[in-house]
């Protein structure tokens, strides 16, 4: 067991260190010369080739490219990664403290959501097989599935801010305004997790196991809940746990909707602003939480299911 | 392969619809009742009537002229997006999985490194780095779907590439562009069928996503997620002025997903013994 982890978080790190590359080479490719911006963001007012030249030595921008990477990759290790182009008394580092808190908050009451809603609907669906609630849920899981975010936010503050009056439409103030975000960010996961519990359920329905407890006189009450969906969330809790990330960068486009201050709506005003440090940081951010939530849960299943540990 | 589907009725129906969708764009001028760029101030926010079936915005604009409009950019640019991606990820697919070697170890580290990456983000990131344009986005979602592809074009070529037929081609020295071109594209040819189908759905999702977001398609021109867009702003005031373009999104994409699945029944033997 300890060697499946310890040769399981060795791969994890060449992994890494290409996306930390690739993640340098994308600022690299940026049609303007660092040390200019570099200039710029000092707010100097007059530019000469002399100082741009004084600015490359400074920055080591004339050491080979390997060596620069280096560099940049230990800063980085340290939690240093960069200036904002556009507001040089910021660093990337404080931008992200003030946007993450609520970007977290919101991925985690999703996944609340996520979890509360589609683990009981999942599992009265596979119970009443092609009764009317599963149908009606199996529609409602292909609707979704066809519906962009941005809309279902969209319609959410329609219907409930605005003609219900019930929930606020946009900020960040109080638990109120989490609620409708939250919801839109979690409705595809919700469909997804919906299908694949009743699927799951439905396919250990027919093992053995069931059969001879059914037949032993176990009640189906205990038979469902404790033979049937205990086995079927194993797999589900691993799903949910690799799609956190993705629900941390999923906020990005319904933090737009509903003004949100998190993550999404700094990452997009830094796309419109070509405040590349911070895009740069983000997209290693959201690549580090990918491989780090990949191989944990990918660990817990290990420790988790039995089956699994014999090879 | 086409037969097969031409006999299929839920196919047939589906394909139709797309096909009948696709034509009012293209005959858009024809079939619109307006200009879709005619401001009439005085007339903004009507609601629906006989003049205006889906009323008009906040400039006066009739929407569903604007909708006919949309479809030009939302769907073909869909199309092509899926198109190109395609091209790429089924070129470098049997590239590395008919040659293998070394060719095929480089793009297949290639492959692994695109897919540890989240593609939405890597999408904003690429279209960071080029700008906001209609084209980049074009490019940023070939650019990082391209490796989906490869890697299930890859998993099917290998299955093939052994097989008696080929090697018989091979044996009676058939050149190699031959055998790609004219032995394995044709046997993988519905797996890409099935799953340029099912994803021309996501496609479209993303690209109205990025113009929603102000990202794509810029506003005057009337796309789905750019009116959206647009909608959103006056939210408060005229509500029903986004239902319209949510609804044809909607359509469109379950279209494309129930054609994906149809596709997929019809060809796979398999499903329709059991």
């Amino acid at each position: 067991m300890f060697s499946y982890i310890l040769r399981r978080t060795l791969t994890a790190i060449p992994l890494l260190l290409a996306i930390s590359f690739v993640c340098f080479i994308f600022i690299n490719l940026i049609p303007s010369d660092p040390a200019e911006v570099a200039l710029r963001v000092r707010q100097t007012p007059i530019i000469t080739p002399e100082m741009i030249a004084q600015v490359r030595l400074e920055l080591g921008l004339d050491e080979p490219f390997l060596v620069r990477y280096w560099y940049w990759l230990v800063n980085c290790l340290q939690l240093d990664f960069g200036v904002s182009y556009v507001n040089p008394t910021r660093t990337v580092l404080s931008e992200f403290e003030r946007a993450l808190p609520s970007t977290l908050v919101l991925a985690l009451t999703s996944l609340v959501f996520v979890i509360g809603l589609s683990v009981p609907i999942g599992f009265f669906c596979a119970v009443y097989k092609d009764g009317l609630f599963d149908r009606i849920m199996r529609g409602f899981v292909f609707i979704t599935t066809s519906m962009p975010a941005y809309w279902i936010g969209l319609l959410l503050i329609w219907i409930i801010s605005i003609k219900l009056n019930l929930l606020p439409t946009s900020g960040s103030a109080s638990w109120k305004h989490l609620v409708l975000p939250a919801f839109t960010v979690s409705l595809t996961y919700i469909s997804t997790y919906i299908r694949l519990i009743r699927n799951n359920m439905l396919e250990i329905m027919r093992e053995d196991f069931v059969t001879y407890a059914t037949v032993r006189g176990v009640k189906r009450h205990i038979i469902l809940t404790k033979h049937i969906l205990m086995n079927s969330l194993h797999t589900c809790i691993v799903a949910i746990g690799m799609s956190i990330p993705q629900l941390i960068s999923g906020t990005i486009v319904v933090e737009n909707v509903f003004a949100w201050p998190g993550l999404g709506q700094l990452c997009i005003s830094s796309i419109f602003n070509r405040d590349y440090p911070i895009i740069q940081t983000y997209v290693l951010f959201v690549g580090f939480l990918f491989v780090v939530f990949n191989l944990l849960f990918d660990i817990i299943q290990h420790i988790v299911d039995p089956r699994l540990r014999k090879e | 392969m086409i037969a097969l589907l031409m006999r299929n009725r839920l196919v047939v129906g589906l394909a139709s619809f797309i096909g009948a969708i696709a034509l009012m764009g293209i005959f858009a001028p024809w079939i619109a009742p307006y200009d879709p760029y005619t401001n009439d101030i005085l007339i903004k926010f009507a609601p629906y009537s006989l003049e205006h079936p889906l009323g008009t915005d906040h400039l006066g604009r009739d929407i569903l002229s604007r909708l006919i409009y949309g479809i030009r950019p939302t769907l073909f640019l869909s199309l092509l997006t899926m198109i190109a991606t395609i091209s790429l990820g089924a070129f470098m697919g049997l590239v590395s999985g008919y040659f293998r070697g070394f060719l095929d170890e480089v793009i297949m580290r290639l492959v692994d490194m695109m897919l540890s990456f989240p593609s939405q983000i890597m999408i904003f990131a690429v279209i960071a780095l080029l700008g906001v344009d209609v084209q980049n986005i074009i490019i940023a979602n070939v650019v990082i779907k391209w490796a989906w592809y490869a890697r299930l074009i890859r998993t099917k070529v290998m299955q093939y590439r052994d097989r008696n037929f080929i090697l018989y081609s091979r044996c009676i020295g058939s050149k190699e562009s031959f055998i790609l071109g004219r032995h394995l594209l044709p046997s993988i040819a519905s797996e890409i069928a099935v799953l340029a189908s099912l994803d021309v759905g996501w496609t479209i999702i993303n690209i109205s996503t990025l113009s929603f977001l102000g990202l794509g398609i810029q506003a005057p021109l009337p796309e789905w997620g750019a009116m959206l867009n647009e909608a959103k702003n006056v939210l408060t005031i005229n509500p029903m002025q986004m239902i319209a373009p949510g609804v044809a999104i909607v359509i469109l994409v379950s279209a494309f997903n129930l054609l994906g699945d149809a596709i997929r029944d019809a060809l796979d033997p398999k499903e329709v013994q059991s």
